[in-house]
């Protein structure tokens, strides 16, 4: 087992592998398995710290500070300024999720054999998802997990009658509901990568490279031989040394959507595509106020979840549980009035939507070199945005809530079961909305034209050697559905096919 | 600038029935929050407390800081300005709420009023070898 962690200045370190893989989140860490599985010699380079669930914190503002990219400031340039949430950590975003697995739809192979030319992966990838659910011990949320408000959702949803063809399943082995997903499972019980991946490369011979964000990657010619960068003090935020590891076979890039494509940029690569085709699942919540108290983190942090109108009008659907320090924030007003609002927080909880969006926006560099994400939602998928609203909230009166907290700038701050046509007509400006893009897609897209992708079906970059992206920046369109399924599928598939 | 800071997070988080800001440890908490966020986020924090407190004028019509407002009109501006229609004005005040919010939701008294257990601290550590 080896495991290079922050040099100072002067203790620069150099080493080589056949594989060097750069980010340990879904597609990295499943990716890098798989390799290591087959005999090969992986480095996985990693820009975050190594937190062991003993080092997770416990608040907040500690997962802000210790789990997530830039403190989870990055936010999409455009009409507004909604937050683009990723990790940062061994483990990315697979430490704060809330582990929810769903397959990849088999309409979306087919849309991507349609639009973008990729015709070989439905069986491959399925197969590898069988092998996953059985590697991350994926089972359905238990009862005693669940708490109050998921229950509720699933009251809801059951006396509106809402046919969802998929029960919810997560990575999670013998949950009991503590609710601290967002800020990492202490309890080990969510099988994040950081748990189940990780240590296995490091037991097969890999080396684990962390506190290393990867600035470009090194060619000769057109072929990728290793990755370069300089350590950062995760707590200090200073550089250190300087690393350089070089691949033999070839170079896998998983560095996330937002990473990604700006990795390569830095490289020198200029591909017509690279950046562009940038999707997400930009999502909001609505509180129901009810009676009883519903004590919304107490039970699994997302405990309940629906696809059923992942076609029509396009959305997903699930409970998501905030705790204090945000539920202080989220809701609006200020003073006395917004101390009232909070007194009720143990008889309010949230339940949010995802879009699936058409809306294309794209990630470029800043002049200091970091991503950014340019991105509006256009009317088409406001519309889908509202449409969504107002099924929460009829979710949540179906449940038994006596009002409903939508949280859009100039409508009334709750709103009545004979209120809630007043949603049929909120504004379609995303400047009203609190939102967050929490599923990202694209910026190194797959598809056979080189004009309009940056990969081919095998995740390879085209027109340079030895370099492969596995992550969801490879996604060409928007699935509906939570992704990480998908992105270890295609990063396992992918990872295969070049041993 | 911590002043400032501290000043309109008091007013925004006032204590009623529930603690106020001022009442969990909200010094600590800013010194804290300064030390460790990057230069961006603290400087768009302090950013929002000026908003906050150079904005009366538009919300209870008087020519005067927040901090200097009488209890009841500095109360009717924070509820005024944290819903005001001028999107930029209502994030930048969004960022002294958040950072607020962090502290004061986190506090043992305010957790025990939602039936929460007291947070562990957060250990803050990660591997080196």
């Amino acid at each position: 087992m080896s495991h290079v962690s922050f040099r100072e200045k002067g203790q620069d370190f150099e080493a080589s592998f056949d594989f060097v893989v750069v980010g340990s989140g879904a597609g990295g860490a499943a990716a890098a398995a798989t390799l290591a599985r087959a005999g090969r010699s992986v480095a996985l380079v990693e820009a975050g710290a190594w937190r062991d669930p003993d080092d997770y914190p416990h608040s907040a503002y500690g997962g802000l500070r210790d789990l997530t990219d830039a403190w989870g400031s990055q936010v999409t340039m455009g009409r507004a300024l909604w937050p683009v949430v990723q990790a940062r950590t061994v483990g990315g975003t697979t430490v704060i999720n809330s582990a929810i697995c769903v397959r990849t739809p088999s309409d979306i192979f087919r849309q991507w054999e349609a639009e973008h030319g990729i015709s070989d992966l439905e069986a491959a990838v399925l197969k590898k998802q069988d092998q996953l659910e059985r590697d991350l011990s994926v089972e359905e949320v238990q009862p005693n997990a669940l708490g109050r408000a998921n229950l509720l959702a699933i009251k809801g949803e059951a006396a509106l009658g809402w046919a969802d063809p998929h029960p919810m399943l997560r990575y999670t082995r013998g949950c009991d509901g503590g609710g601290m997903c967002l800020q990492g499972c202490s309890t080990r019980k969510k099988q994040s990568t950081n748990i189940v991946f990780v240590p296995e490369v490091l037991r097969l011979g890999g080396t684990l490279v962390t506190c290393a964000p990867v600035d470009r990657v090194l060619f000769e010619g057109t072929k990728a031989v290793g990755v370069t960068g300089r350590f950062l003090h995760p707590e200090r935020r200073s550089k250190g040394a300087t690393f350089t590891l070089r691949a033999t076979k070839a170079v896998v890039i998983a560095a996330s959507v937002t990473h990604s494509p700006v990795i390569l940029m830095r490289s020198g690569l200029k591909l017509p595509a690279l950046g562009k085709y940038f999707r997400a699942h930009p999502g909001t919540g609505v509180f129901g106020v009810y009676d009883e108290p519903v004590d919304m983190n107490i039970g699994a942090t997302q405990g309940w979840a629906s696809t059923a109108f992942r076609q029509t009008p396009g959305l997903k659907l699930e409970t998501l549980a905030i705790p204090p320090e945000l539920v202080a924030s989220r809701l609006s007003g200020g003073g006395v009035q917004l101390m009232e609002r909070l007194a009720q927080y143990r008889h309010i909880t949230m339940w949010c939507h995802a879009v699936r969006a058409e809306t294309a926006g794209r990630v470029t560099r800043s002049l200091f070199g970091n991503p950014v994400v340019h991105y509006t939602l256009d009317r088409p998928d406001m519309e889908r945005f509202r449409a969504g609203m107002v099924l929460l909230a009829r979710q949540h009166f179906a449940a038994g809530a006596r009002a409903v907290i939508p949280g859009i700038a100039g409508m009334p701050y709750e709103l009545s079961p004979d209120q809630v046509g007043l949603l049929d007509d909120a504004p379609l400006d995303p400047q009203k909305y609190i939102a967050i893009l929490s599923h990202l897609f694209g910026g190194c897209v797959m598809g056979k034209d080189a004009q309009t992708s940056v990969t081919d079906g095998n995740g390879r970059v085209h027109g340079v050697q030895h370099l492969v992206i596995a992550d969801a920046s490879v996604i060409p369109t928007n699935l509906g559905v939570n992704p990480q399924h998908t992105i270890m599928g295609l990063a396992q598939v992918f990872a295969e096919r070049l041993v | 600038m911590l002043w400032l800071l501290r000043s309109a997070i008091v007013i925004i988080y006032p204590r009623t029935s529930l603690p106020g800001a001022a009442d969990c440890g909200l010094d600590a908490h800013l010194l804290k929050f300064k030390r460790e966020t990057p230069f961006l986020i603290w400087a768009g924090t302090v950013l929002g407390a000026l908003v906050f407190h150079f904005t009366p004028l538009f919300t209870v019509y008087l020519p005067l800081p927040a901090f200097l407002l009488p209890a009841k009109l500095a109360d009717r501006h924070a509820a005024k300005i944290t819903s005001t229609n001028v999107y930029l004005v209502r994030q930048a005040v969004f960022l002294v709420k958040l950072c607020a919010g962090l502290c004061w939701g986190a506090d043992p008294e305010v957790r025990k009023r939602f039936a929460l257990p007291p947070l562990k601290a957060d250990p803050g550590t990660w591997r080196t070898s």
